[in-house]
């Protein structure tokens, strides 16, 4: 069970316990009840009944409701059962128990304190006359007796309660019943007596007994906790009831004792004297007076200040003095260690003892159950809202502040427009202004008074008429009088010096200006200085110079006296020195002189301590006149003449101003010239602008007045508020003359509060003007000789206001102050103060110390700790350089995981490999969110590829030869790619945006040509295609389209019915050399077909990418299909760029297949019903282009060979005449079969920049170039006649050729298939030739046509060959790059055998594979059989060897019907064996009990090439 | 969010190109399409759209307003990539060819809720003024080869030290912009 819900029992008990307790109320409520028809019963109820029900009730009710009438006999009746002996329990009673006991004893005791009183107030009242009844007495005895015994004891069953409340209703009874005095009653001294007697010893007894019977109450009814609640109950109970009752009873009362007695009397009064006397005796008040600090502490220690110290003492709470006053004299009254006090003699208290947060358990209430507490809220998502520091009270709604910016004018100092004798009365306006600020300061006079009222002091101090001042003291006081004095003299000297240089000055400037008036004949400026004298009393004015100077004088003699003293006296001591030094010296030498005699030789080594005192000389005394003369000479400078008058300047705007038609013509330019001008201001808050005052134009004074106000409504917090002055002359743009910054209002500043402020700018723009002006930044001057030059800035001063604005409600609109800071201190407090120097919160140090001294920060202060640490490094001046660098100070910050953890996670490595283009990551999408999500083997491909960098894996590479070439060729690509990447980012205009280019006149005039064109034109000419850059392309966006047209002479099937036959010898073979001889093609084989049995029906079937189409079934060797196919492209991994297309390494494959009908319809009898037939297509031949020269060649339009295996069995190449004599003409020199393609791809892309990276990589070991001199070379070697070509060929666009001249004809070689063609060969692959490379010259095609067919090869016509070496440039004789000798290892047939066996197996298993659903089953024996026939190809290079195997298969072979074939490739790799393989499509076939059979033959040449042979069949057995 | 699948997080986002404003064109009409990042995958919608021409408004605001809705939903396992919207607007010249009016992007903003987005449109500058001149009269302006490079900051960076390439970058043509509001919830 967890605390909590240990908790929530506990109060569930109490809960329970509570409603129990409430049932007891409630029962007591019943009880009440029930005994209410009681009360009114006749007082005849024997007291012994009552008692005896009284007690029983006690035990569980409160017996609140004793009936007044029974009282006095109930009181002396319960004595019995009080005497009762005490429950031993009293032992029990826990500690908790007990000081609720406490308090209930406090309550009692003032419930006892109250009746106590009451029945003291008794005592002075007139005996009651009351009759004694010996019954009574009677009792009273008993009770005497009784309440002797009762001392000590306990009472069990009663209540405590119910004994005061008797006493109170006794003394109520007392008060009611005594005016009454009924015959039979006891007399008033009897009942005096009676009421003394009981009482009196009851306050005693009741203190014990209370406690015992609540304890006992307690333990029956609550055990041991009783909430306050219960308490309370029981309070209402006593308070509550009693009152009510007590109303009843008086009623009552009166009912039953009508005939008793009734007193009157006034009312029971305590005077409050009285209470308190008696309260003071038992309570403890603490008294508020300030305990003196010797009693807090220990003795003979004295106070100790911590914070005196430098000790950071944090700020306690606020207390109320008296508060701090009271606990203080309770602490000490209460425990008299002084454990509670600190050394300070305060008493200990924590900085702070508010918690943040409350700790006060959830306080539940009945109605609320656990779960509703334990219940999970809804609560919707609130948005959060940026609160950045300089935002203010953006969640505040009334978060509108204003600020209020008066500009009243602006004022020029000086404008380019000034002319000289502006200049000079603005000097004289600034002079004035100057002299006027003096003026009213006045400080010289304030001086003069001052120095008189410190001579008068001095003068006092010397005549002391209080003796009782120690004369130390005066003479003290005196001499700080006196220094001051000197001061204060200095001082004013200096300010009345200053004071008539000003006035000198002014002077000066007005005359000037005068002059110049009067020199230019025209006056500009309306100012005018007037002069007033003010007489001055001569005499008067002389004594009182005089006595200044005599004043002075004495001064100064006196201190020159001073000095002489001090300075004689120095003298007399250092005289006196040197005096005793002078004979301590002789005595000396004396000395030394008898010493020397004695001891000569120590002579030398006495050295002289010190050096020979000067003898000071006397200093002079202080000359009475040159003093005089000095003083006289500087008043006479420095002062008005005794009787001269004082000359009071006035500036004034009286004067008139010449008007235009009287000046000289530069002055009125410059006139005009400022009247074009124009100036306003604009106002930027923060750095923004918010507005701007109007254009006012200047005024002939150089004064603009705006008098506007801007109210700006803010919401940031403000950082700068600035004014630009703009000037516009004419109506050209405005000018930026200067920029303003004001300060931002103090927070107390407020609108109409806020005084007219001057804030000067200046400009530093260079203004030189063609007129009177005397412009800005440029040298002039007031000297007809150019000298005393000067260079005036245009400045002046503009007068504003701002204030923070008031709201409607006398509410100031300003950001409460507190959020810029609170802000900016937490934002220190994370960082150290020196990183956090960068940040935005701290731009202006000075500042901020400024107010961190004003708003009296605790320099001890942890809190304020980085704060200080920064003022200090701030405020120490320029002078601090630390002792290191932070580059980036701000790093550490968003530095929020280490660098081995980031390297540690998989994410991150893969983002940052990803980003550097790894090639395993470089097209990596959907990076897992989570490590978790990444798998481990993502990497692996990875990592093994850098550990095997260097390492040749054969595995894959089967021969150990080709894997090497293979790594390398890996590495090449890798390097070639990485450059690619580079370059990818690189890009060019062109490369982002589309421009026409400029065009030329023609395809203008070509252009203007074509508006006039038809839309749609009968005859449409084919236009370019727009080409598309494949950077934003995206899967399906690209599509191959393959156009299938026609093709030629394909082979044909072989009549079944021969297979025993001979073969005719009529049939071609395949491979005949040469253009078939006419027999050949005699007519007469035909017979040997039936007429209109067709002879191949034969469909393209076109794979790339593994998606496959096909064309529908022609019918013929010369089928025309004429259809478009259409292969989506998909780039590896998507990406589009240009380098990831030109390392597509994708084929498409165009395969040509035969569609043979198979009838197996097993019962003839059926024939008629239905047509059962099976379709099974046979392989003819295919045509390979790589999809990399699709896309460097756009499109790829022509006639292919079509690579038709050499073994093709059941089919031969028939000719049949009849169909195809019209062909005859066209193929005459080439053999074979051949189709016509158009393939393009959609949209076309733009190829990449000649970078034949595929090819190269393709071609494995170098590329048709290489290839091609390769083959010439042979050639050459041979000695033949032999040309590199180079020129386009299709597919392989630019290429190398290889021509021949052979017997009066040339032979053009593909040097990669070895393939040659006649010049006039149609199918010629190679379409033009640009240049022909022999082994001493380059000629290049200049002939009208480029076409082997039409072009002359004759090298020797310069017309049409241009030879690069020519008469001009003779042929140098270049010696050859190539070794001169190849070496040709054999190589190891070991190998090639097990290269052979391997690449067998692998077939095998890819065949099984692509073949998922069917069993795949070996023909071993066929295999064999192929296995030894291929050798037989290889030597024979497929020739004539048709008949021989064929013959040979029927016969080891007879049940079969057998298709397949024989491959035959160069080795470089695996996959295209096997993508060659798959191509054929051998393992299509899906006849039930098809077998296969498969071989591999490798005939190894030397230099590593290996010739690879494979031959594939299906088998089927006939039946 | 698949059971068993890699975690990903989507990106909702619909809104709408609500209006523009192209003081010296009317008969405009708009595409837009999304630039991501390579862990960004669209999911649903529509990744490209092209919306209705419109005409000026005939009020004093003289706002071309399409209100032209966008949605589409993104997964994504990286805010490294964010989305952008790419906002281009045509019209016809004077001789009635279509030229680009405007080029714009922005992104898909980061936080949920309704967000309306001004954006400034350009277009690239003719490199002379003879080609200004050529290009107006063939109405062929010069236009990117695709309007997603201008949410790509590739080749910017050349911008610089290549001097054909700062005119590429465009000028503001439009002194009001075209405005996209996009409502935007996130998952």
């Amino acid at each position: 069970m967890n605390p909590r819900e240990e908790k929530v029992k506990i109060i569930t008990e109490e809960f329970i316990e509570n409603d129990e307790d409430a049932n007891v109320g409630k029962r007591k409520k019943n009880s009440k009840v029930q005994r209410q028809p009681r009360k009114k019963q006749p007082p005849t109820t024997g007291p012994d009944k009552m008692v005896s029900e009284e007690s029983h009730l006690g035990n569980q009710q409160e017996p609140a409701q004793d009936k007044p009438q029974t009282r006095l006999l109930s009181v002396t009746a319960r004595r019995g059962p009080r005497s009762l002996p005490p429950i031993p329990s009293a032992s029990r009673i826990g500690f908790a128990e007990f000081s609720m006991r406490e308090r209930m004893r406090e309550k009692l005791q003032a419930a006892r304190s109250k009746a106590e009183s009451a029945l003291l107030q008794e005592i002075p009242t007139p005996r009651p006359r009351r009759l004694r009844s010996p019954s009574v007495k009677e009792l009273e005895t008993e009770f005497g007796t009784e309440s002797g015994k009762e001392v000590g004891s306990t009472q069990q069953e009663d209540d405590s309660q119910s004994y005061s409340r008797v006493k109170f209703h006794v003394s109520a009874r007392k008060i009611k019943s005594k005016p009454q005095v009924p015959p039979g009653f006891p007399s008033a001294e009897e009942a005096y007596n009676f009421f003394t007697f009981t009482f009196d010893p009851e306050p005693e007894e009741a203190e014990e007994k209370p406690k015992h019977q609540d304890g006992t109450n307690q333990e029956e009814e609550e055990g041991e906790e009783e909430p306050p609640a219960q308490e309370g109950a029981n309070r209402m109970d006593e308070e509550e009831l009693p009152h009510g009752k007590d109303a009843e009873n008086f009623l009552l009362g009166l009912d039953h004792t009508a005939n008793e007695f009734l007193a009157v009397r006034p009312a029971d009064y305590e005077s409050v004297h009285v209470r308190l006397q008696r309260e003071k005796e038992m309570l403890f008040i603490p008294s508020r007076l300030t305990v003196p600090t010797y009693k807090k502490l220990p003795e003979n220690v004295q106070p100790r200040f911590l914070e005196d110290e430098g000790l950071y003492i944090g700020e306690r709470p606020e207390v109320a003095r008296t508060n701090q006053n009271i606990m203080e004299n309770r602490l000490l009254t209460q425990e008299p260690g002084r454990r509670w006090f600190g050394d300070d003699g305060r008493i200990l208290a924590l900085p702070n003892p508010i918690k943040p947060f409350p700790s006060r358990p959830p306080v539940l209430t009945q109605e609320q159950s656990i779960k509703t507490e334990l219940e999970t809220l809804y609560k919707k998502a609130v948005k959060y809202v940026h609160r950045s520091q300089h935002m203010i009270g953006s969640g505040d709604p009334s978060g509108n502040f204003q600020l209020d910016i008066d500009i009243s004018g602006l004022i020029f100092t000086h404008h380019p427009c000034f002319s000289r004798e502006h200049v000079l009365a603005a000097k004289l306006a600034q002079l004035y202004d100057q002299y006027l600020a003096r003026h009213q300061r006045n400080k010289a006079k304030f001086l003069t008074d001052k120095l008189q009222a410190l001579r008068n002091a001095v003068q006092t101090g010397l005549n002391p008429e209080k003796p009782h001042q120690s004369l130390d003291m005066i003479q003290k006081t005196i001499n700080e009088y006196k220094s001051e004095i000197r001061q204060t003299r200095k001082l004013r000297d200096a300010e009345q010096e200053r004071d008539r240089t000003l006035l000198k000055t002014i002077i000066k400037v007005w005359k000037e200006m005068k002059s110049l008036r009067e020199f230019q004949r025209f006056t500009n400026t309306p100012l005018k200085l007037v002069l007033r004298k003010e007489k001055v009393d001569q005499k008067a004015d002389e004594e009182a110079y005089e006595a200044e100077i005599q004043a002075e004088i004495s001064e100064l003699l006196e201190e020159h006296t001073e000095e002489y003293e001090q300075k004689m006296e120095e003298y007399r001591t250092s005289y006196q020195q040197w005096k005793a030094w002078k004979k301590a010296q002789r005595a000396k030498k004396k000395k030394k002189k008898q010493a020397t005699e004695e001891h000569p030789e120590e002579e030398t080594e006495e050295p002289y301590p010190e050096e020979d005192p000067v003898k000071p000389t006397p200093p002079e005394p202080t000359d009475q006149a040159a003093i005089e003369q000095q003083v006289r000479e500087r008043a006479a400078q420095s002062r008005r003449r005794p009787g001269e008058p004082t000359l009071l300047p006035e500036l004034s705007l009286a004067g008139s101003v010449t008007p235009n038609d009287q000046c000289p013509r530069a002055e009125v330019w410059r006139r005009e010239d400022v009247k074009r001008r124009s100036v306003y201001l604009k106002v930027l808050f923060n750095n923004k602008e918010v507005s701007r005052t109007v254009s006012r134009q200047l005024g002939t004074d150089f004064r603009v007045h705006f008098g506007q106000i801007f109210n700006l409504q803010i919401f940031n917090w403000p950082e700068s508020l600035t004014l630009q002055v703009y000037e516009t002359v004419g109506h050209s743009s405005p000018t930026l003359l200067a920029e303003v910054f004001l300060p931002i209002p103090e927070t107390t500043v407020v609108t109409g509060r806020a005084p007219i402020e001057e804030v000067e700018f200046s400009s530093n723009q260079h203004v030189t003007l063609d007129h009177e002006g005397v412009g800005s930044g440029v040298p002039f001057s007031f000297e007809a000789d150019g000298s005393n030059q000067l260079i005036l800035m245009t400045s002046g001063k503009v007068s504003h206001s701002v204030a923070w604005a008031v709201g409607e409600n006398g509410i100031p609109l300003i950001p409460p102050l507190s959020q810029q800071n609170i802000g900016f201190r937490s934002a220190l407090k994370r960082a150290d103060a020196i990183s956090s120097i960068g940040t935005s919160g701290v731009t202006d140090m000075k500042k901020l110390a400024k107010w961190a001294a004003e708003s009296k920060l605790d320099p001890n202060d942890p809190n304020n700790g980085p704060l200080m640490q920064l003022i200090s490094v701030a405020t120490s001046g320029e002078s601090y350089v630390p002792d290191f660098f932070r580059l980036e100070q701000l790093q550490q910050e968003f530095n929020f995981v280490s660098d081995e953890e980031l390297n540690r996670s998989k994410r991150f490595r893969l983002l940052h490999l990803r980003s550097q283009q790894v090639p395993e990551f470089r097209n990596y999408k959907q990076i897992p969110i989570y490590d978790r999500e990444i798998m481990e083997k993502v990497f692996q491909d990875y990592e093994k590829r850098l550990r095997d960098r260097n390492v040749i894996e054969t595995k894959d590479h089967i021969d150990t030869h080709r894997a090497v070439v293979a790594k390398y060729l890996q590495q090449v690509r890798e390097s070639v790619i990485n450059r690619f990447l580079i370059a990818k980012h690189h890009f060019l205009l062109a490369d982002l945006v589309v421009e026409e280019e400029v065009p030329n006149i023609s395809i203008l005039g070509l252009n203007l040509f074509k508006l006039a064109e038809q839309k749609r034109p009968l005859r449409p000419r084919r236009k370019g295609r727009k080409k598309v850059t494949a950077q934003n392309l995206s899967d399906g966006d690209i599509k191959l389209l393959v156009n299938i047209i026609r093709a030629y002479d394909l082979p044909v099937r072989k009549p079944t019915a021969s297979k025993f036959q001979q073969p005719s010898r009529s049939s071609r073979t395949f491979r005949e050399k040469h253009a078939a001889s006419p027999d050949t093609r005699s007519p007469t084989h035909s017979a040997d077909y039936p007429l209109g049995q067709v002879l191949v029906r034969p469909f393209v079937e076109v794979s790339f990418q593994r998606t496959i189409c096909h064309t529908t079934t022609a019918e013929g060797p010369n089928p025309s299909w004429n259809e478009e196919l259409e292969l989506p492209f998909r780039a590896p991994n998507g990406d589009y760029s240009t380098a990831s297309l030109q390392s597509v390494k994708d084929v498409v494959f165009i395969n040509i297949f035969d569609e043979v009908l198979y009838d197996v319809l097993e019962d003839d009898r059926e024939r008629g019903n239905g047509i059962h037939t099976r379709i099974e297509r046979h392989w003819l031949g295919c045509v390979k282009i790589p999809f990399s020269t699709i896309y460097f060649q756009a499109r790829i339009d022509g006639t292919f060979k079509i690579d038709i295996p050499p073994v093709l069995l059941g089919y031969s190449k028939e000719q049949n005449m009849i169909i195809e004599r019209d062909f005859d003409s066209v193929r005459s020199l080439s053999e074979g079969s051949y189709i016509t393609l158009f393939i393009t791809i959609e949209p076309q892309l733009v190829p990449g920049e000649s970078v034949r990276e595929k090819q190269f990589l393709d071609l494995l070991a170098g590329d048709e170039e290489e290839h091609a001199v390769l083959l010439c070379n042979y050639f050459l070697f041979l000695g033949k006649k032999a040309w590199l070509v180079i020129g386009n060929a299709i597919p392989e666009g630019p290429t190398a050729y290889v021509l021949t001249w052979e017997k009066s004809h040339y032979f053009i070689w593909n040097p990669c298939s070895g393939h040659f063609y006649g010049q006039f060969d149609t199918f010629c692959p190679l379409k033009n030739v640009g240049c022909l490379i022999g082994p001493d010259n380059i000629w290049f095609n200049i002939q009208q046509y480029d076409s082997p067919l039409r072009i002359n090869f004759d090298v020797t016509k310069p017309k049409l060959w241009k030879s690069f070496f020519s008469r001009s440039l003779p042929y140098p004789g270049l010696s050859s790059i190539q070794p001169e000798e190849l070496i040709y290892q054999n190589t190891d047939k070991v190998a090639a055998a097990e290269l052979q066996d391997r690449i067998e197996k692998i077939l095998k298993e890819k065949i099984m594979d692509w073949r998922p659903r069917h069993l795949t089953r070996w023909n071993r024996y066929c295999t064999s059989t192929l296995r030894h026939f291929l050798p037989l190809l290889e030597s024979s290079q497929g020739e004539d060897v048709e008949d021989e195997h064929r013959a040979e298969l029927l016969k080891q072979l007879g049940d079969y019907r057998f298709s397949g074939f024989p491959l035959h490739m160069p080795y470089s790799e695996l996959k295209p064996l096997i993508d060659a393989v798959y191509s054929t499509g051998v393992h299509n076939i899906d006849v039930p009990n098809v077998e296969f059979a498969l071989a591999v033959y490798i005939h190894p040449y030397p230099k590593n090439v290996l010739s690879v042979w494979i031959y594939v069949a299906s088998l089927i057995r006939n039946r | 969010m698949a059971a068993g699948g890699p975690s990903v997080f989507l990106l909702m986002v619909n809104g709408q190109v609500e209006s523009a404003q192209f003081p010296e064109f009317d008969n405009l009409y708009c595409k837009y399409c999304f630039v991501y990042g390579q862990d960004w995958a669209p999911t649903a919608g529509l990744e490209e759209g092209i919306s209705q021409i419109t005409s000026k408004s005939r009020d004093a605001c003289h706002a071309l307003v399409w209100n032209f809705p966008i949605d589409i939903t993104f997964k994504s396992t990286n805010p490294f990539g964010w989305p952008q919207i790419v906002l281009s607007v045509y019209g016809p010249d004077v001789f009635g060819n279509d030229v680009v009016r405007g080029y714009g992007a922005v992104h898909v903003p980061f936080s949920p809720g309704r967000h309306k987005r001004t954006i400034p449109m350009f277009v690239p500058e003719s490199t002379s003024k003879l080609q200004k001149f050529t290009s107006w009269f063939m109405g062929r302006r010069p236009e990117y080869t695709d309007p997603k490079v201008v949410a790509q900051g590739e080749g910017r960076e050349e911008e610089n030290t290549e001097a054909e390439i700062p005119k590429a970058a465009g000028v503001c043509l439009c002194p009001s912009p075209a405005q996209l509001t996009l409502t935007f919830c996130p998952q």
